[in-house]
């Protein structure tokens, strides 16, 4: 269960790191592989998939 | 400034393009989680208890299914037919819904469990493109079930380790069959959600002093392990003679293997070796487990017709027949209830004092000749206490 | 079926190819591919099967990102020019030996892990700095890491091929640790020995004045502290694993990391650090993000069946030959997709004429790292280039790979054609 919780943490951690470079990002491509790739990291946080 | 305008613009559109998605898949994921797939008890059902009842360690989880009970009036042996083991494998759970919703015991005592696995009904397979849902056409309209998976759903159990090592046996398995049911018994109390099931599970066969525990599945045609029995040696001599009788009577063929005995977690193997109980598994052809499988959709799930698998056929890859007829789930349905009716008649023959009689299931022809929703029925016209939720 | 099928896939490969022609990024090449396929294939834009698609290989990037910001904290806190220093003072005159030690420090972390990623990243650069100091160019050492990772990853206990495959085929991932385990180490000791043949022992003094000088206050327990809380944490889940709690690859490296920061002689911006992890590894996380859109939709559309099925009616000799060019590319375009796309069908082809299922796997499983160096993803060979800072076009390290390419072909062919005969390999 903690392990569980510590995982969500990191989950969580890892998408805001993904939202930051995000909104630094000045390159078009780059940004839209960054939001692809924060769906999955999201959406297990939300605990919806 | 311009510049910066536009790039904030962009990122916008991206985001909200993003969102959109995430919405969309979003909701269907948290939809099929909580579906309600109504259960109208049976006039058999005497009993309905949960898995807790047996392991108070599964309580409040997601796995804490329910056992349903029916009893007959006089005494005699007890049977468990487990379902949803893999729900991905449909015809396991639909064949343990009929017994719930229509048998009759004079004799005896059936315990079913229709979502063994209750968390791996919830998620559907990564990269396996299912559908999340399917309905099955019934006279009095559609009802729906949840698709499911092999493994259990990550929100209840997560992480995996990098690799899975077997309790008791210490074998090595794929980390990602730590949550499938099947690889997990006879499980421990203080392991992961899905080892506590197999526990839970092994609690209730000792306690109700279950004669026979029936592990029902579905596999690919390409999977030598199809269209069988698969018995612990404890279950060699019924499930020999369960095949012959099939054979002969139900219209079906069905063989018969042996469970090997380096092979761990199966319940086939396990069940057998920590419990009294006779320990066997059904398998049936799904050709929608098949890795050669075409358009992965509703129709392939219900109806089993696939041109590659039918390719595959025709050049030997197959264990089990494939033509453009295709192995709709009326037949799959069909084999699990004859082929569970013929073990415990068989086993009632032999065992007059632990005998099981009962009445009202339908065997293959008749499951063929009218259809699997045909014996499932209507929770709209059934008393409120008489249906549960799985 | 065939033909509609057939359709789609050519509309897959169509648009992949225009949109390498408008110069879009191999990540979202792949993401279009995988949205026309849905689009030809009747499904619209399925948002339920490219979200869940992009979960698939979800877990394996949080092993990736953890793992590389392990490596990156340790980096910044100056170990990594301490053990280089360290390891060339030791053994720069022993080419053997040092030729060794370095097969069995590039094997053993993706060996555990299973990923051969986390072997460049954890000591591939390192390493690849020792091997520059020895006078063997950049390109040759990128592929000599690069080939190591691969067959590190396909090394046991964890070879997620064979894992998956056998998960696939519900058999047991029983049997291997041999099986994988000899040919592996074979070819990677013939790897580094034949690409560092013409290697001299280092060159001490220049070498030492070129390399950063490590922190003050660094040591070897330092050093040897995270990655023995890393290494003790893989072992203890094995030596207990019914009393050890489940930690995942991922809060190992978190804490090996914690570890790290915490024994650190320099001060480290973890925030930083962190951003610029996940900036680094954009890429790989994208690239494996994307293939599991494209693994998902292929699977909707039955454009992975097509491709499952053409493969396994193919003449038997057709079949095995063809797995020294079919493996490597499907693991370019599918990475470890490939596993259960073709993997499953052919180990159960190989099962019904008779061949020894686990054997013919651990062949299988050596051959498919390989396909990490081809584009279009290309993903641990674009890493290793990156990792180990070679400026030569990537076609050179391509070229020193094809010797020990052709090696582990040759091996992996021959497993599968003897499985019968070295099944006793398995110990079942």
């Amino acid at each position: 269960m903690i392990i569980s919780i510590l995982y969500y943490l990191l989950t969580g951690y890892i998408a805001l790191l993904i939202i930051w470079n995000l909104v630094k990002s000045k390159k078009w491509q780059e940004e839209i592989l960054y939001i692809i790739i924060l769906m999955p990291f999201l959406l297990r946080l939300f605990r919806l998939k | 400034m311009a510049y910066v305008k536009l790039t904030t613009l962009r990122k916008i559109v991206f985001s909200l393009a993003g969102v959109a998605l995430m919405l969309f898949a979003g909701i269907s994921f948290y939809r099929i989680r909580h579906l309600k797939e109504p259960v109208v008890l049976g006039q058999g059902v005497t009993q309905v208890k949960k898995l807790s009842d047996y392991f108070k360690g599964i309580k409040g989880t997601i796995n804490d299914s329910y056992v349903y009970m029916l009893e007959g009036e006089e005494a005699g042996g007890t049977v468990l037919v487990i379902g949803g083991t893999h729900p991905e494998e449909p015809a396991a759970r639909l064949a343990a819904w009929i017994f719930t919703e229509n048998a009759l015991l004079e004799q005896g005592k059936l315990l079913v469990i229709l979502s063994a696995n209750r968390s791996a009904t919830t998620v559907t397979r990564l990269g396996g493109a299912y559908p999340p849902d399917y309905t099955i056409e019934t006279p009095w309209g559609g009802q729906k079930f949840r698709m499911g998976d092999r493994w259990s759903n990550p929100l209840d159990q997560w992480p995996d380790p990098e690799v899975y090592i077997h309790y008791p046996s210490r074998q090595e398995l794929a980390y990602i069959d730590i949550r499938n049911l099947n690889r997990t018994w006879p499980g421990r109390p203080n392991g992961t959600l899905t080892e506590k099931t197999c526990f839970a599970i092994i609690q209730l066969i000792k306690e109700e002093n279950v004669d026979i525990a029936i592990d029902l599945h579905e596999a690919e045609l390409q999977y030598p392990v199809i269209s069988t029995i698969v018995a612990h040696q404890n279950g060699q001599d019924l499930a020999a003679m369960a095949s012959m009788m099939i054979s002969g009577m139900e219209g079906f063929d069905i063989g018969m293997e042996n469970s090997p005995e380096a092979l761990h977690g199966l319940s086939h193997r396990e069940i057998g070796d920590h419990t009294d109980a006779i320990s066997l598994l059904l398998e049936a052809p799904e050709p929608m487990l098949d890795a050669t499988r075409g358009r992965t959709d509703r129709a392939l799930l219900l109806e089993g017709k696939d041109e590659f698998i039918v390719k595959a056929g025709k050049h030997g890859l197959l264990f089990e027949k494939m033509d453009e007829n295709g192995w709709p789930i009326d037949k799959r349905v069909g084999r699990h209830c004859s082929t569970i009716l013929q073990i415990i008649e068989l086993w009632s023959e032999e065992h007059q004092e632990k005998a099981l009689i009962i009445k009202n299931v339908p065997r293959y022809k008749e499951i063929i000749a009218k259809g699997t929703g045909a014996f499932l029925h209507n929770p709209a016209t059934a008393a409120s206490n008489r249906i549960k939720y799985e | 079926m065939f033909t509609s099928t057939q359709i789609i896939l050519a509309v897959m490969v169509a648009v992949y190819i225009v949109a390498k022609v408008f110069k879009i990024s191999t990540e979202l090449s792949l993401f279009l591919a995988a949205i026309s396929g849905a689009l030809a294939g009747g499904a619209g834009i399925p948002a339920r099967h490219i979200v869940e698609g992009a979960f698939t290989y979800l877990d394996i990037c949080l092993i990736f990102i953890t793992a590389t910001l392990f490596m990156n904290l340790f980096k910044e806190s100056g170990g990594v020019a301490f053990v280089i220093r360290g390891i060339l003072t030791k053994f720069y005159r022993h080419k053997s030996i040092l030729f060794i030690l370095i097969t069995f420090l590039l094997l053993l972390p993706g060996a555990l892990t299973g990923a051969g990623s986390v072997t460049v990243l954890i000591t591939g650069g390192m390493i690849a700095v020792v091997l520059n100091y020895m006078g063997i160019p950049k390109p040759k050492t990128a592929a000599i890491i690069f080939i190591l990772a691969g067959l590190s990853a396909a090394a046991p206990p964890v070879s997620l091929w064979a894992m998956l495959t056998a998960a696939g085929v519900n058999m047991p991932y029983v049997g291997f640790f041999l099986p994988l385990l000899i040919p592996c180490i074979l070819l990677a000791l013939l790897t580094i020995f034949i690409l560092g043949w013409k290697a001299k022992p280092a060159n001490l003094e220049k070498a030492l004045q070129e390399l950063p000088a490590s922190p003050r206050g660094m040591n070897w327990l330092k050093i040897i502290l995270p990655f023995s809380v890393f290494f003790f944490l893989v072992v203890a889940g094995r030596i207990w694993p019914f009393s050890f709690p489940i930690l995942g690859l991922p809060l190992m490296f978190i804490i090996s990391a914690t570890v790290t920061i915490i024994i650190s002689p320099a001060k480290l911006n973890i925030l930083k650090i962190s951003r610029e992890t996940v900036e680094q590894l954009l890429p790989l996380i994208g690239t494996l993000t994307c293939v599991g859109i494209l693994v998902q939709i292929m699977t909707l559309t039955g454009v992975r069946g097509l491709i499952a099925i053409t493969v396994v009616t193919l003449p038997l000799t057709a079949v095995i030959l063809s797995m020294s060019v079919v493996l490597p590319v499907s693991e370019a375009v599918l990475m470890w997709g490939a596993a259960p796309v073709l993997g499953v069908p052919l180990v159960l082809l190989f099962n019904t004429i008779g061949l020894n299922p686990i054997i013919a796997l651990a062949g299988m499983s050596i051959i498919w790292p390989l396909g990490d160096a081809l584009p279009p993803t290309a993903i641990i060979g674009r890493l290793t280039k990156d990792t180990i800072g070679m400026k030569e076009p990537y076609s050179q390290m391509l070229k020193y790979c094809i010797i020990p390419a052709i090696l582990i072909i040759i091996a992996g062919i021959c497993m599968v054609l003897f499985s019968k005969e070295l099944s006793f390999l398995t110990m079942l």
